[in-house]
């Protein structure tokens, strides 16, 4: 297993009052799977991949990645990466595409060439004569693009993607879901994905995690999902509520 | 459109140069449009041109004194604005005075706003006990009025210019600290600061590289507000003879010497007074305009 | 006569950067139905559903050869008739309750308010008919939520609240942009049902603007397609899904289905000649 958690649980303090957000979540993730977690907001889904990055307090339970529990350094960014939600908030306004496609590589002292950055610009479907825009003269998927291309820069075998596309236009969607299949395909990542969206989890995963109230409700193979086969009532209304995402016919 | 403005509106830039330039040309377009701003920059610039130039323009020199014409009225000949009581020419001490104000707003643009976008991001970045202590700091330096602040300064000090500078920058910086403290704590937990931690960024890289660009355009907008307020501080320790000592032409000093005959030479206050009040609406309108052109808010629209 | 006639309908923006067209030539009525309106972003969808209440902040400007509703010219309507007509005729949904509600407010002093004020309502008289309108959003517990400031209400309950407080002067005609796309689908399903319910109940048009094609086909009776200011399709929304149009059909087939395959989404390849 790549990526085990076993009873994780997250509990943030704000003015001395605890909210759990997750609560004893155990999943899972062979290498090269992707693996999805779906729920409504407040489910906890987003926090499980902030409390992988550091980004969130872990106050029970472990994560452990090659089967070592996770240290937050240099070696561990250059394992697992993440792309936000809003391309609109995960990239600097004041920095230009090259400078936040660069920054990665000072970072490591990895050899700054400007080969790096335009192969990493086309790699994802972007021309390489954006690289000194700024972010906000680039539309919401280019913007999306350049930030699956930083997760990339320092080649990572696990890439965390937080509802990567609900902030996109459908056709946009389309194009950025086929830009992470293809780089799953091409460089065998491990995705770990959320998603408020069954269609989207079901078009990209193999496994899927249904979480509600930051607990784990049901896990479903994409075979059960498609089939309707689950077994809790949540999971079922969830299914419900999405009917018209189903394959027509 | 000619080749140069082609290439700055570049939507592809093919340098980090030109994307740089092209972004501040398109500022520069937005400030156009702004005529008080304009006015502003003006005043600016030629207040810039008159220190620069203040030996060429200056008709006599401003501290040879002349006392066959003390306290000639504006518009005799070869005195346009009149003389004082020593029979200087007032136009060529405020030509020369100019100097001395750029100077110190000079001096204090270089050390308080970088102290206070120092502290005021770090306190803000880490939280915690580091921003407890470094605020308290703060609370207790804006705890005094600047004015009063600043003589106490100078009374332990000794007066002259360059205590007079010292003083001001340490009564100046805690507005900055504050300002940037506020603007770090909205970015701080910004999905980019997050993007970049988790590239393995150290805080020292995240402060510089990504979180004081952020504070810096509401530091300027508050440093080009703040310079008149510096003017009138300078000028006021200038008036209580704390700060520039006689007789170098500073107009607060000259506005001191000139109270004495205020009712019947009403010109030999009057006139460094408009000098100080053109100068610091200068500042306070440039302010203003560039509030509009470099707030991140209004820019990203 | 219909109740909303739209004419030719053109909002221009005029910027540093040129002359932006962002609605160019829209026309369509509306009856006492469910009219929806798709389309991606900037496609000029938000903009239409803005202008008939001309909401449209300067530069922009509203020109058409007709914009009518219930018989009032609203192209050459005062400003003062148009502030009489904005929420007693014609009521807004925005997408996100938390920008619509004011936070340092009581619910049920921004529900009475209104009522208060332009009607001369007593107080007694405007809680009872606040508490009817938020009963009428099937929230159960109306008392409490009167109390509430809008920070403490979930996202699906403060929408209900602005549905709630649109409907209390009982409007004519709705318009609401995007009004679930902030909320989780299950509570999608119920803020739906109950703008259906409203719209069958009390006779009221809808304008419901949207990206989202399938919510869109589920709910409406009547679908404009939008595109790059331009309405490129009009259909029943029961036909949506068999579309003519090659965009309708482009924006049908890039969604992933549930069981569907693995192959690469068929992408949306635009032709210049939609947007002409």
């Amino acid at each position: 297993m790549l990526i085990e958690i076993e009873n994780l649980s997250v509990t943030f303090t704000a003015q001395g009052r605890h909210v759990r957000a997750v609560e004893n979540v155990s999943l899972s993730v062979k290498a090269k799977e992707s693996f999805g977690l779906v729920g409504e907001s407040g489910s906890g889904k987003s926090t499980i991949l902030r409390a992988i990055c550091g980004l969130a307090p872990i106050s029970g339970g472990s994560i452990r990645i090659n089967g070592k529990p996770i240290t937050h350094n240099r070696a561990f960014s250059r394992k697992v990466q993440m792309v936000f939600q809003d391309p609109y908030a995960s990239l600097h306004p004041r920095h230009t595409i090259d400078r936040t496609l660069s920054e990665p590589l000072a970072i490591h002292g990895l050899p700054l060439t400007d080969q790096a950055i335009t192969k990493a610009l086309t790699d994802v479907g972007l021309p390489a004569n954006f690289r000194f825009r700024y972010p906000h003269q680039l539309s919401g998927g280019q913007r999306q693009r350049v930030a699956i291309a930083r997760a990339l820069m320092l080649q990572p075998e696990i890439l965390l993607l937080d509802e990567p596309t609900s902030a996109l236009d459908a056709s946009v969607q389309a194009e950025t879901l086929n830009l992470l299949s293809r780089l799953r395909q091409e460089r065998g990542l491990t995705f770990l994905m959320v998603s408020h969206d069954l269609a989207v989890i079901d078009h990209m995963c193999d496994r899927i995690l249904v979480m509600q109230h930051g607990r784990a409700v049901e896990e479903l193979s994409r075979e059960a999902l498609a089939t309707a086969q689950m077994t809790t009532p949540y999971a079922r209304s969830l299914f419900a509520a999405s009917a018209d995402r189903m394959l027509e016919g | 459109m000619s080749t140069l403005t082609t290439w700055l509106r570049d939507p592809n830039p093919a340098s980090r140069m030109q994307s740089r330039l092209g972004q501040s040309y398109l500022s520069w377009l937005r400030l156009r449009r702004n005529p008080l701003a304009m006015i502003g920059l003006m005043i600016t610039a030629v207040l810039i041109f008159v220190a620069i130039f203040a030996p060429l323009l200056a008709p006599h020199d401003p501290i040879t004194q002349e006392l066959g014409r003390r306290l000639l009225p504006p518009g005799t000949a070869g005195n346009i604005l009149g003389t004082d009581d020593f029979g200087r020419d007032i136009l060529s001490r405020i030509l020369y005075g100019s100097r001395i104000t750029l100077y110190i707003v000079l001096l204090v643009i270089l050390t308080a706003p970088v102290v206070g976008l120092i502290i005021g991001t770090v306190a803000g970045y880490f939280g915690g006990w580091v921003d407890t202590i470094l605020m308290r700091i703060t609370d207790i330096f804006l705890a005094f009025p600047k004015l009063i602040l600043a003589l106490a300064l100078v009374a332990v000090l000794g007066p002259g210019m360059e205590n007079a500078v010292l003083a001001i920058a340490l009564t100046s910086w805690p507005p900055y600290a504050r300002v940037s403290r506020a603007e770090t704590l909205t970015v701080r937990n910004s999905d980019y600061i997050a993007a970049v931690k988790l590239q393995g960024a150290g805080p020292i890289r995240i402060i510089w590289g990504h979180v004081i660009p952020m504070c810096l355009p509401s530091v300027i907008i508050r440093v080009t507000l703040d310079m008149a307020g510096v003017i009138l501080t300078a000028a006021g320790l200038g008036f209580l003879g704390l700060g520039v000592q006689p007789p170098l032409p500073e107009w607060g000093l000259m506005i001191s010497a000139g109270r004495k005959f205020l009712f019947e030479q009403w010109w030999v206050a009057t006139m460094p007074g408009l000098a100080i009040f053109i100068v610091s609406l200068g500042f306070n309108l440039l302010g203003d305009g560039l509030r509009d052109v470099l707030d991140p808010k209004s820019a990203s629209k | 006569m219909s109740l909303l006639s739209v004419k030719n309908l053109r909002v221009t923006f005029d910027t540093e950067a040129g002359r932006v067209e962002a609605v160019r030539g829209v026309s369509f009525t509306l009856d006492r139905e469910r009219l929806g309106i798709v389309g991606e972003s900037g496609s000029g969808k938000t903009m239409t559903g803005r202008s008939v209440l001309r909401l449209i902040r300067p530069p922009g400007k509203i020109e058409a050869d007709e914009m009518t509703f219930d018989g009032i010219d609203l192209l050459r309507a005062s400003e003062s008739q148009m502030r009489s007509l904005r929420g007693p005729r014609i009521a807004m949904v925005m997408q996100d309750p938390k920008y619509s509600l004011n936070p340092v407010m009581k619910v049920g002093a921004q529900l009475t308010e209104g009522l208060r004020q332009r009607d001369k309502v007593s107080k007694a008289d405007a809680i009872a008919k606040a508490i009817d309108a938020l009963n009428a959003v099937q929230i159960r517990d109306p008392q409490r939520v009167m109390e509430a400031y809008p920070h403490e209400l979930s996202g699906g309950m403060g929408q209900r609240v602005m549905i709630a407080m649109m409907l209390i002067p009982n409007p004519d005609l709705l318009i609401a942009d995007e009004p679930t796309s902030a909320l989780d689908v299950t509570v999608q399903a119920e803020v739906l049902s109950i703008l259906d319910n409203l719209v069958k109940t009390r006779g009221m048009g809808l304008i419901f603007i949207s990206h989202d094609l399938r919510l869109v086909a589920r709910f409406c009776d009547r679908v404009l397609v939008m595109y790059k200011g331009k309405v490129v399709e009009e259909l029943a929304a029961k036909d949506l899904m068999h579309a003519k149009h090659p965009y309708t059909q482009g924006l049908l087939n890039c969604l992933p289905r549930i069981g569907g395959s693995r192959e690469p989404l068929p992408s949306l390849d635009r032709d210049a000649s939609w947007a002409l």
